[in-house]
């Protein structure tokens, strides 16, 4: 529940996997047929997981239900030990800010903000003291080879934004980094190259990372790889309805 | 420096600079209104009572509207329609508990100025403001026929000094009219009189006796034809000898401003069939009644402008909102909470309000200024707006709530930004 410790890192969450899912059931209003049912998937702290499917098989929901943006019918999702379905509304965005780290595969840079400023911005709503805020993200900047920390997001080349966007994806050290797509919007060679960027960093940083994709080449680079298909035992003509 | 709610919200100022802007002009064009008109409204009836100074009682003509005959011999508005003769004074006098009556005649101008004809007393019985005698710049009251005072205002618009030797114009002559200049008649600037904030200030003052001669010759041409010696003042007859008003002055004890005799003198005064009878005091409180009927009016007017700068705030922030939802998501999903959200939002509206309100404030201070000056130089007036700080407070204060509550619907609406449906990528 929301309490002051929600978004700290207490010993018994520091020891827990970056992210458990047991007994998960969710259905979108209305729907009859769960578009979701797992029953268990577990992602170890600092391990590298992808998630592949195809279009419409829920890749997205499920990221949104780890985010804690959906709640589940049933079942928990737990992201560094704390239930997330479990937090009261800004309990939840709090942990899910300093907690998950996410990668979006258009990015969503703020504009009017320059690439330092987005890379800070998650440190703004975290419990990070104000002072560290600069010299942490001047830093992952650096580690990212951005050298124009005070240049806006339109000012940056496509390969430094999505750069400026692993680094606030990690700003919070999270235990937990999603990637949605990393490499759709980008041609095969530098999804390579963003590929190594965010899998290098996050093991660095020691987070885990759970990537959800349909490309069937990045399946090699994960420690794990799964199809969701495998995991979700709900009925396909759910998905269906859906899709 | 690490980012806070100030950064974001002044980034959300400037990323849309021309509405904030915009929407400031507005609230602020609101608030400067309301301000300048709650601040000249006091400051208007003020500058009225002004120039009536230690004056009880206006007397004039039989038959006119009391307030007109406030106007005309007060406030130099037109000239009195009826006149009296000097005996009537005298009569006056005898007859009530006065302690003084101090005649004026109005009608004649000098270059469109108006020409006061009266007796040295007016400058050491009437104050025109009470307790505030005149004091001469330079020169001293007129003590023979054919010299003038001078008021401060009508010196410097004319550039009349001392010693100067001018003509007055019979009547005052409207626009496109020929002037009825008595240049037979030459007049000495004897003195020149220091600013007394009334419409005094404005106006030439000249003897009496000289306005009666200068009448005369008019009625000795009319008689007699063009070929008439110039009038002096042993061609007076009893008719020559009109006024147009009486300034006078109930018995005090010294030092007190009105005496208990007061109302049964005003009313004794009131039954006399051949004069009018006016409490400058009344006629002006009611003027300002009449006046404030107008005032609330645009007082409204201004509150209604204020209103629209509150709901452009509102529809500037809601359609900022509508194009900023992506952002707002973004935030959530960075850790920024539901209600810090909406605390922003309100704050922004806020902080419109604020700038709008603080340009308001300036404005008005501005705005009051040019209007007191129009004000000075058009009529001779002068107003001195007050802005009661207790007022201008209460304004900000008011704007600030105004435009928060205007960033109640906006707020709301990024409150229940869907964060899902505003991260789709773009299809």
């Amino acid at each position: 529940m929301a309490g002051s410790n929600a978004d700290t890192k207490t010993p018994e969450t520091t020891h827990a996997g970056a992210l458990e899912i047991t007994d998960l059931a969710f259905a979108y209003p209305g729907q009859r047929e769960p578009l979701l049912e797992i029953a268990s998937f577990a992602c170890g702290a600092g391990e590298q997981v992808l998630l592949a499917g195809r279009s419409g098989a829920g890749k997205s929901t499920l990221l949104n239900l780890v985010m804690g943006l959906l709640d589940p019918t049933r079942g928990s999702v737990r992201v560094a030990g704390r239930d997330l379905h479990r937090l009261s509304g800004a309990a939840r965005d709090r942990f899910r800010g300093r907690h998950i780290g996410v990668v979006f595969q258009s990015f969503h840079l703020l504009h009017g903000f320059t690439a330092l400023e987005n890379v800070m911005m998650p440190l703004a709503f975290s419990d990070i003291p104000a002072k560290e805020h600069e010299a942490r993200a001047r830093a992952l900047l650096e580690e990212l080879d951005i050298p124009r920390a005070g240049a806006l997001p339109e000012n940056l080349s496509i390969g430094q934004q999505q750069r400026v966007a692993v680094a606030r994806a990690l700003a919070c050290e999270p235990e937990l980094v999603l990637a949605d797509e990393p490499t759709a919007s980008l041609d095969p060679e530098n999804g390579i190259i963003a590929m190594d960027l965010v899998q290098r960093v996050c093991r660095q940083h020691g987070a885990a990372l759970l990537c959800v994709s349909h490309d069937p080449s990045l399946v090699d680079r994960f420690d794990r790889s799964l199809n969701l298909a495998e995991l979700n035992t709900a009925s396909p003509a759910a998905h269906t309805q859906t899709a | 420096m690490p980012i806070t709610d100030t950064t974001l919200i002044a980034r959300s100022l400037k990323a849309r600079l021309f509405s904030t802007v915009t929407t400031v002009a507005v609230v602020g064009l609101g608030v400067a209104l309301m301000l300048v008109l709650l601040g000249m409204r006091d400051a208007g009836e003020k500058a009225f009572s002004r120039g009536k100074g230690n004056m009880h009682i206006l007397v004039s003509g039989a038959q006119q509207d009391p307030m007109v005959t406030v106007l005309n011999s007060v406030f130099y508005s037109g000239s009195p329609r009826n006149y009296l003769f000097i005996t009537k004074r005298d009569e006056l006098l005898a007859n009530n508990p006065l302690a003084w009556a101090i005649p004026t005649q109005l009608g004649d101008s000098y270059r469109g100025l108006p020409v006061m004809a009266t007796t040295p007393e007016f400058f050491t019985l009437f104050e025109p403001a009470d307790g505030a005698p005149w004091r001469f710049a330079q020169g001293e009251p007129f003590d023979a026929p054919f010299e003038i005072v001078i008021g401060a205002e009508a010196a410097r618009i004319r550039g009349l000094e001392m010693g100067d030797r001018v003509s007055l114009t019979h009547g005052t002559p409207k626009r496109g009219e020929e002037a009825h200049v008595h240049e037979e008649f030459v007049y000495e600037v004897v003195g020149v009189l220091e600013p007394t904030a009334t419409l005094h200030d404005r106006a030439v003052f000249s003897d009496l006796t000289s306005s009666w001669i200068l009448h005369a010759h008019d009625r000795r041409l009319n008689e007699s034809g063009p070929d008439i010696s110039l009038t002096t003042e042993a061609d007076l007859i009893d008719e020559d000898r009109k006024i147009t008003g009486l300034y006078a002055r109930v018995l005090t004890r010294p030092g007190m401003a009105l005496s208990a005799i007061y109302q049964s003198a005003f009313n004794t005064l009131r039954q006399d069939p051949t004069i009018t009878v006016a409490a400058p005091d009344q006629e002006i409180s009611k003027l300002f009644t009449i006046v404030g009927n107008i005032d609330q009016i645009i007082v409204a007017l201004a509150a209604t402008v204020l209103v629209v700068g509150a709901i452009t705030v509102m529809l500037v922030l809601y359609q900022a909102m509508e194009q900023r939802r992506r952002q707002i998501a973004v935030l959530r999903v960075l850790g920024c909470t539901k209600p810090r959200i909406f605390g922003l939002v309100v704050t922004e509206s806020a902080i419109i309000g604020a700038a709008g309100a603080g340009v308001g404030i300036l404005l008005s201070v501005l705005g009051a200024r040019v209007v007191a000056d129009i004000m000075y130089r058009r009529l001779g007036l002068v107003i001195e707006p007050g802005f009661e700080p207790r007022i201008v407070l209460g304004m900000a204060v008011g704007t600030i709530a105004l435009a928060s509550v205007a960033g109640i619907i906006p707020a709301v609406s990024a409150y229940r930004t869907s964060v899902i449906r505003n991260l789709r990528p773009a299809a």
